[in-house]
Formats: structure tokens, C-alpha cells, sequence
């Protein structure tokens, strides 16, 4: 693991390295970490609204790899509930604002610390409750620490507005400040990281926020909320309520919630956008919706890409945590020229593929997350073997556990939905394509536009395709997942979302309004500046 | 034969011995005009990082273009991103805006390729090399084939691999029967000395390493490696697996010992393993490896090849990004002091023990030749107790001056298709000309005092 460091808000911005777990040393203590979880689960998650704490447990989260393994028991938010919550954070809000951006980071990046601190046991968590396998969960946990380091230095940057034309006798000047209360809701696919991206920039920013995490992770959302409490957030502005989409339905409509930051499905992220749009009674403002939805991501192979790492970084590319990333690759568009040695070379790379549990390091596909999701996927494999050719199947291990073997199909018919619609599974589909042209006019005429990947040695194809793909990350002769904060900024256009970068310099500043101070600084014709 | 009784200033003179000895040996460049041209363009490239870094995009795409248009297409692509460029490469560029111009541009590419790749490979298989092999007996100098191919991914390309290496094997196996007897090249303080040697790498026979389970790779390549070491034990071949990156170390080190370890290989055949300087901790792993030789307890001594690495970018930049400590020394002085300090190391375990391990200096520094072979000869070793190994296309010239210094040579013989093979070879050349490597300095004229300074 790093070094420790000191939480030092003006220190610049440096990323948490991930476990070299290459060295057998590191992956010694992995065991005993999980282990240690094991012995205290199952984990009671309450409903936090300021000082109040009400245990029930009236749903919980259990292990995909071995669903009668109780992870967490949580409370159900209740319609009440919510509008306490979100009434108290009203209130909290206007003093936690009023703090300067240096104390606000101050206390995000103390909340960082404490998660650096209990890293192994969160990734333990991670490992369980959503069955990330170690390296991922490992990284979930780096991502989590590292929006928390970046949104709080974000905040003290954007605390000077930028310069404004000035003339003699008045004073102009731009400050950015708090909307007011921000509503979080958020997956469990990257159950640390993308909560505490949304929370850490709302409470940067100077909001209260009220989480509701997804119902299939609440016990990794309850540390997040427990470390920025610790590290010095007033409970007042930030609560936790667990519970399933009423609760998050309920937040929405919420006429004191003035931002709503969902990342999750299109369909509900559409609903949100809808609800939120209607005004209600008590209502002053228009509510701002910030969501980041899913994809149907393509790469594309042009016919001089070094396969040799073309096909490695497909395969990481759709396959690892099953598929089941927003940025995860559905599509490979391949030049005709090397369509058959690729598919030919991608199929037996997928058949080897080991499907098994999160726990064990040689996993390279863990179990889908729930009963639903596998159902849902399997149907789609199934659709997908008649209406194309499967070129490859993993085998998938006996026992308990939501498993789906990961699958490569071709000759897919091109109307076929599985095309243009998001599975969020270990599915794959490959064409050919006669052009580079024809693989780019393929992506834009999908609704979606988050990742693409491209694979090529030529400067100019490489340029082209970056004019003309409208997703929001293009990645060149890489896979197309594990975006770092600092270094990729990650978000998508078009129906994948609003547009503006997590971990990056344009996403802060969502979460605040601007307002221009003019000051006429002349009294009675005299200039008393 | 107790390595306290060298002195310090004793090993410096007689290191300054043997390197002007070896030096003499080197031909100047005015006896091989053709090579002299070469080495220019090498030398054009280890001063223009931009230059080299297109001169290598385009070595590397070559085999996936699809015609000749397309090659020149690429090559101007890349020289574009050339700020300073050579009056030649502007001069492409403008060939490269019509259609003819561009047929006979890539023409060029290819051939140019194809030169540069006859220089580096031996053979496009392992028939094809035996000739050239023969040819190096004669000058006194023995080989190590490495059969070129693309990566690994699935299981029939590991299969494959596995296919090409028996058959290079018995080619090898065949065709060095009948060569004349060589004293030291047939012989050591070990024993006898295979003259088929087969370096391979484990990172070709499975599509299964994980750097974070290592045992996925060894249980996977144990079961192709033992048919290898069955054919090279009953054809008397010498089987060296190659060390790669720090994420196959593991799985590397950990087959190699599960195969030592099984009764059924504990008399052969002979089998070595690549220790690589420029890693911090090598030092630490070198005593665990002489450790775990002793333990194998085999009839066969370990062959220990050492070099200074060849993924120092690939280790710096994975580092970088992960926010890891590189794993390599990042200076070269302490790299080229490290060399000799496991030098000593080696060479004091083959003087004590010469049945447990086997030395090889895989080095083109004429500075870490002359130390491990001064050290070697105080100790009382004549000829010395190691074997210097060097690289085709780069080191051939050192390889006859080591040969006719009397010491025991051997070059690492890539074989494969040349255009597809030369692109293999790219990561090797970028090192090998990096502006810190030795054969720059010796083409840029430095005074062999200077090169044969201490680190």
C-alpha cells in the first residue's frame, strides 16, 4: 500500500495507487481481511438523518457468489423520513455553506484518510456484498479516496470566480455558491466510488446531500457515510436512507431538493429527468438533474491494430466484473481484413475465461449481482444464440451463485436489439465492418454515446475517429474501462448522460450556482474604491 | 578458490587488461561499409527520441499493412509527428501525397524492413538457421535459437508454440550432431555443454498469466514444458526459459522450480533461468534462487543467464501509472554496479560449486564482460568459468572479439518471419539503443578508458 501522507488540502492532487498485488506479499493479508468481515456480518444498516439513527431490518444485501450468505440488513426509508431528511439538510446546508472551501476539503480529505485506513476492509466488503473480485475492489476504493482528494481541492480552486471585465466605478465579481440540497442515488456496480463521487462533490461544493444507495449495497454505502461523518461533515448535512426506488422516487419529487445526482439505468435516469422537470407547491427553483446513464459501447479494429493487444484489452474490456460496467464494451466493430483471425483469436481467449467467485484471484468473471440480472442476461444469451452464431461460451461453475457464462457472439442480425441496447452482462457481439468509415457512421447512429475504444497504428485514422465518435471517452489501443480521476475524466453524451466529467474540471461546478456581485463603487460621482 | 583473496585495485587492472584485450579484437567500421550504414541510421535514432520513436511505430505496423500505399501512408502519418526532421523523411512525406509515390515509398519501407530484419534474424525457421548456426560454430561461437511469434491469448497459440519448439529441437538436435569438436564450447567445469539451445518464453506457452495468481500460469505451461523437457533431455538440447516482465517473474520462477522439483527430471536435461540486474530486489532473488538450487539437489547445474533487462520502459511506465515504486533501477550506475555485484555473486557459487550453477554474462557492456571475466580468471578460472552471451545484429562484432579472446561465446539467435518478427523485436532494439547503451558510446567514439571505468 502507499505511504501515508498528510491530509494537506493545498498538496496537490495525487492519485491512490492501487495494491501491487502482483507481489505475494500484498495478497497474503487479502485472506485474513475477508475473514475478519466474514466474522462480523451480517452488517445492520440503518436509516441516518442527523442524530437519528433507526435500525430495522426490513430488507438486507446478500453475496452473489452464495446468496445465502447474509451480508447487510437495512432499514427502509420512509416516505416521512425523506422529507425530515431532506427539511434538516435545508437547514444544515445554509451553515455548512458558509464554511470556507479549505474547511469543507478539510473534512473530505480527513474522510479520505479514514478510508485509506480501512481500505482492505472495504474492498473485503466490496468483495462480498457486490462481488467485486479483489483487484477491482481494491481499485473501487482507490477511486472512492481519490474523488474525495480531487472534489475537495476542486472546491478550493473554483472558491476565486474566474475575472471579469471591470470599469472604473463599479466592481464586478463572480462567486460560485451552494444550490442547496443535493439528492444522491446511486448503483451498487462501483459501491464506494460512485457515491462518494456524487456525495464528495455536493458536500465540496457546499450542499447538504442525502444519499439513497442502491438496495443491493447499503452496507458499503454506510462506511462512505460514516468516514465523511468522522472526518468532520456535520451529521446534520449528510444522511443515509437505504432502501429501493420509492425511496429515490421520493427525493426526486421532493420540492427542497434543488440537484439530483443518479447514476444508473437510462430507463429510470428518463424517469428522473421527467419528474424532476414538474414544479410543485413550496417549490422555488427548477430542479437540475445530473445523471450519468448507460451505453452500448463499441471498439473498433482497423485492420493494421496489433491484435496481439487488441485482443487482451477486448476481453478486459467486456468481460471484467461480467460486463457489468457503464463503460463495459457490447460491440466490436472489426475492419473485414481481420474480422476471422480476431474472432477467431477473441473466442479462444473468452474460453478460457474462469468464471468463479470474487474471493478467488484467478477469478476472471464473478458471479452477476442478483437473481434478476442473471435471468435477464441469460435470456439475452439465449436470444443472441438464435437470432446469431456463438463463437465462444466459458464454462460456469456448479454451486451456489448468480453465474453467466461469458459469450461471444457473430453474425448477429443488424436489427437485432441486442445491437442497440444495453445488456450489462458478460455478452459480446462482433462484426465486420468494410471501413473504418462504415464502423463510425455504426456508433453514431446508436442513441448512446459514453465509451468507444480504437484500435489502430495510424495517426490519421486515429485523429478521424476522434472527430467523429460523439461518445464522451474514446480509448486508443487500450480497453475501455477503469477510468482514473485526474487522468480520464469519465462521462457520456447523447442518452448516456449530461455530458460533464466525474473526476474532472468541469464536474464541481454542477453542483453550484453562480452568482455576479456588481458594486457601484462611486459615491456621488466620486470614485471611493 | 575464496573470492576475498581479489583485491579491488587487482580486479580494476586486470579488468583494464581483458577490455583492451577484447577491444583490440573489434573491427573498426572503415572494414564493413555496409554495416558502417547502418549503425548511422542507429545512431541517428538513439539521438532523436521522435525520430526513434517513428523509426519503431513503423518497424511495428509494418507487417499488419495491407499493401504497399498503406505502409507509406503510415510512414508519413508518423513522420508528421517528427518536429525536427531529416531532410530524408520530409522528402518522404512528399512522396507519400501521390499514389506512385507511394507504392515506391512503401517498397522502400519494405525493403528496408526486410534488410534491417536479415541482420537481426537468423532464419525464417529453424531449417533455415542451422546454416547460419554452422557458421558460428566455425568461428567458435554457439547459439541460443528463440523462436519469434506473435503473443498468446488462446490455447491453440500456446499448442503451437509448444509444436515449434519441439520441432526446433530436433532440427537443432540434428544439425549440430556432426559439427567439428570445440573444446570449450563442449565443455565447462559443469560438465558437458548442449550444443542445441532452445531459450523459450512462458509467457508463449500459456494464455494464462495472471500477474495476481500465479499459479493459473504455471499450472497451465507445466503441462507443455514437460514434453519439452522430455525431448530436450533425450536429444541432449539445453532448454533456457527466458525472463520477461515483472508480472510473469512469478509464474516464471515458480514453474521452473515445480519442474526441478519432479523425480523424473532430476537427471536432465539442462535447464536455465534469466536473472535481470536493473530489478532492485534481483540481488535478494539471486540468493534465493542458489538457495533452491541446493535444494533440487539435480545432476544438471543451473544455468544462469544474467542480463541488465529488457522491459525497463514497459516497467518504469506500468509503475508510473500505478503509482507503484519502479521496480528497476531508474539510474544506470546503479544498474551497471548491481550487474557486477551479482557477477561476483555467481561467480564465486561456480568456483566453489561449479556442479550447481552455470554462469552466462548477457551483456554488450564491454565494461561488464571485462569485470565478471577479470574476476573470474583472478580466481584462478582458466579459461574463465562463465559463458558471454550476446544478441544477433547487435553484438556480433563483440561475439568474434570475445570468441577470439578465447572465451566461451554464444549469441541469442531470434528465428521467425522476418517482417512479422522484426516487429517481436521492436521493444528489444528500443533498449538496446537507448542513448545510455554502450554500443552508442562506442559508436560515438568514446575513449575506452571511459568504457571501461568502474560504475
Amino acid at each position: 500500500m502507499s505511504e501515508p501522507r498528510a491530509s494537506r488540502p493545498r498538496a496537490p492532487f495525487r492519485n491512490e495507487s492501487p495494491l501491487e498485488l502482483r507481489r505475494s506479499a500484498n495478497r497474503e493479508s487479502l485472506a485474513g481481511a475477508l475473514a475478519e468481515l466474514d466474522a462480523s456480518l451480517p452488517i445492520a444498516v440503518p436509516t441516518l438523518i442527523g442524530g437519528e439513527r433507526r435500525h430495522s431490518a426490513d430488507f438486507g444485501s446478500t453475496d452473489p457468489g452464495n446468496p445465502e450468505c447474509l451480508v447487510a440488513t437495512a432499514a427502509e426509508a420512509s416516505e416521512h423520513e425523506v422529507d425530515v431528511a431532506v427539511t434538516l439538510a435545508a437547514a444544515a446546508g445554509r451553515d455548512w455553506s458558509r464554511r470556507t472551501a479549505e474547511q469543507r476539503a478539510g473534512a473530505l480529505i480527513a474522510a479520505a484518510e479514514i478510508l485509506r485506513r480501512r481500505r482492505l476492509e472495504l474492498a473485503a466488503l466490496e468483495v462480498r456484498e457486490c462481488a467485486k473480485p479483489w483487484p477491482e475492489a481494491d481499485a473501487d476504493v482507490c477511486e472512492a479516496i481519490d474523488f474525495l482528494e480531487y472534489y475537495a481541492r476542486e472546491a478550493i480552486r473554483l472558491e476565486t470566480g474566474p475575472a471579469l471585465g471591470q470599469a472604473a466605478g463599479e466592481h464586478n465579481s463572480l462567486r460560485y455558491v451552494a444550490r442547496g440540497v443535493v439528492a444522491v442515488i446511486s448503483p451498487w456496480n462501483f459501491p464506494l466510488a460512485i457515491p462518494a463521487g456524487m456525495v464528495a462533490a455536493g458536500l465540496a461544493a457546499g450542499n447538504a446531500v442525502v444519499l439513497k444507495p442502491a438496495e443491493q449495497s447499503p452496507a458499503t454505502a454506510l462506511a462512505l457515510i460514516e468516514a465523511l461523518r468522522e472526518g468532520g461533515v456535520p451529521i446534520e448535512a449528510l444522511s443515509l436512507l437505504p432502501g429501493h426506488g420509492e425511496v429515490g422516487a421520493a427525493l426526486v419529487r421532493h420540492p427542497q431538493v434543488q440537484l439530483i445526482a443518479f447514476t444508473g439505468s437510462g430507463a429510470v435516469g428518463i424517469e428522473i429527468v421527467r419528474e424532476a422537470a414538474d414544479t410543485q407547491d413550496r417549490q422555488l427553483h427548477l430542479k437540475r438533474v445530473i445523471a450519468e446513464l448507460g451505453g452500448k459501447n463499441c471498439i473498433i479494429v482497423d485492420s493494421d491494430a496489433d491484435l496481439d493487444e487488441a485482443v487482451p484489452g477486448i476481453v478486459r474490456s467486456a468481460f471484467s466484473y461480467a460486463g457489468q460496467k457503464c463503460s463495459a464494451a457490447a460491440r466490436v466493430l472489426a475492419h473485414e481484413q481481420v474480422y476471422e483471425t480476431l474472432a477467431r483469436r477473441l473466442a479462444g481467449a473468452v474460453e478460457l475465461l474462469r468464471v468463479g467467485q470474487a474471493s478467488e484471484l484467478d477469478t476472471d468473471v464473478p458471479p452477476l449481482i442478483d437473481a434478476e440480472a442473471q435471468d435477464r442476461v441469460l435470456g439475452h444469451i439465449e436470444r443472441a444464440a438464435s437470432s446469431g452464431q456463438v463463437l465462444a461460451e466459458a464454462s460456469t461453475p456448479a454451486g451456489p451463485g448468480w453465474f453467466c457464462p461469458p459469450t461471444l457472439v457473430g453474425d448477429l442480425d443488424p436489427t437485432s436489439p441486442l445491437l442497440h441496447e444495453e445488456v450489462f452482462g458478460p455478452l459480446l457481439a462482433i462484426e465486420p465492418v468494410a471501413s473504418i468509415e462504415d464502423a463510425c457512421a455504426a456508433v453514431e447512429a446508436l442513441p448512446f454515446g459514453l465509451t468507444a475504444g480504437l484500435f489502430s497504428r495510424n495517426p490519421e485514422t486515429i485523429d478521424e475517429v476522434a472527430r467523429r465518435l460523439p461518445v464522451g471517452n474514446l480509448y486508443v489501443n487500450r480497453q475501455t474501462t477503469g477510468a482514473i480521476v485526474g487522468r480520464q475524466p469519465f462521462g457520456g453524451n447523447r442518452l448516456s448522460g449530461s455530458g460533464s466529467k466525474a473526476g474532472g474540471p468541469d464536474y464541481l461546478a454542477q453542483f453550484m450556482e453562480p452568482r455576479v456581485i456588481t458594486e457601484n463603487t462611486t459615491r456621488h460621482g466620486l470614485v471611493v474604491e | 578458490m575464496k573470492p576475498a583473496t581479489i583485491a579491488a585495485d587487482a580486479l580494476e587492472r586486470e579488468i583494464g587488461v581483458v577490455g583492451r584485450e577484447i577491444a583490440a579484437r573489434l573491427p573498426n567500421a572503415a572494414a564493413h561499409p555496409i554495416r558502417a550504414i547502418d549503425e548511422r541510421i542507429m545512431q541517428a535514432t538513439t539521438r532523436d527520441r521522435e525520430l526513434r520513436a517513428a523509426l519503431f511505430r513503423l518497424v511495428d505496423v509494418t507487417p499488419a499493412c495491407r499493401s504497399l500505399d498503406d505502409l507509406a501512408r503510415h510512414l508519413a502519418g508518423f513522420a508528421a509527428e517528427v518536429e525536427d526532421r531529416p531532410k530524408p523523411l520530409d522528402a518522404a512525406m512528399r512522396a507519400a501525397r501521390s499514389k506512385a509515390g507511394r507504392v515506391t515509398l512503401g517498397a522502400a519501407v519494405a525493403g528496408g524492413v526486410r534488410h534491417m530484419a536479415h541482420r537481426f534474424i537468423a532464419g525464417e525457421s529453424p531449417a533455415r538457421a542451422t546454416a547460419e548456426l554452422a557458421h558460428l560454430w566455425d568461428a567458435g561461437i554457439g547459439s541460443s535459437v528463440d523462436l519469434l511469434g506473435e503473443a498468446t491469448v488462446t490455447s491453440d497459440e500456446a499448442d503451437r508454440y509448444l509444436a515449434r519448439c519441439l520441432e526446433a529441437l530436433e532440427v537443432l538436435a540434428a544439425a549440430t550432431a556432426d559439427y567439428a569438436a570445440h573444446p570449450l564450447l563442449d565443455r565447462d567445469p559443469g560438465g558437458r555443454l548442449a550444443r542445441a539451445n532452445l531459450s523459450v518464453k512462458v509467457s508463449a506457452l500459456t494464455p494464462l498469466i495472471r500477474p495476481e495468481h500465479p499459479r493459473s500460469g504455471v499450472d497451465d505451461a507445466v503441462r507443455r514444458m514437460r514434453p519439452l523437457l522430455r525431448a530436450a533431455r533425450q536429444l541432449g538440447a539445453h532448454l533456457h526459459i527466458d525472463t520477461e516482465s515483472v508480472d510473469t517473474r512469478e509464474t516464471t520462477t515458480e514453474l521452473l522450480f515445480e519442474l526441478l522439483g519432479e523425480p523424473e527430471f532430476q537427471a536432465g536435461p539442462s535447464i536455465g533461468i534469466v536473472v535481470q540486474a536493473y530489478l532492485r530486489d534481483s540481488a535478494a532473488e539471486l540468493e534465493r534462487l542458489l538457495d533452491r538450487v541446493d535444494g533440487a539437489g539435480r545432476a544438471q547445474p543451473l544455468g544462469v543467464r544474467l542480463v541488465k533487462g529488457a522491459y525497463w520502459d514497459h516497467e518504469v511506465v506500468e509503475a508510473g501509472q500505478q503509482g507503484w515504486s519502479p521496480p528497476v533501477f531508474e539510474e544506470k550506475t546503479e544498474c551497471d554496479r548491481n550487474f557486477e555485484l551479482l557477477s561476483r555473486s555467481l561467480l564465486d557459487r561456480v568456483h566453489r560449486d561449479p556442479g550447481s550453477v552455470r554462469v552466462a554474462i548477457g551483456s554488450h557492456n564491454l565494461r561488464s564482460v571485462a569485470h565478471a571475466v577479470a574476476y573470474s580468471r583472478l580466481a584462478g578460472a582458466d579459461p574463465p568459468a562463465l559463458e558471454v552471451q550476446v544478441l544477433r545484429g547487435l553484438g556480433d562484432d563483440l561475439a568474434r572479439a570475445l570468441a577470439d579472446s578465447g572465451l566461451r561465446t554464444r549469441v541469442y539467435c531470434p528465428v521467425g518471419d522476418l517482417v512479422a518478427g522484426m516487429a517481436y523485436l521492436v521493444r528489444r532494439l528500443l533498449e538496446n539503443t537507448a542513448n545510455s547503451s554502450f554500443l552508442s558510446e562506442q559508436a560515438d567514439g568514446t575513449p575506452l578508458e571511459q568504457l571501461l571505468a568502474p560504475p
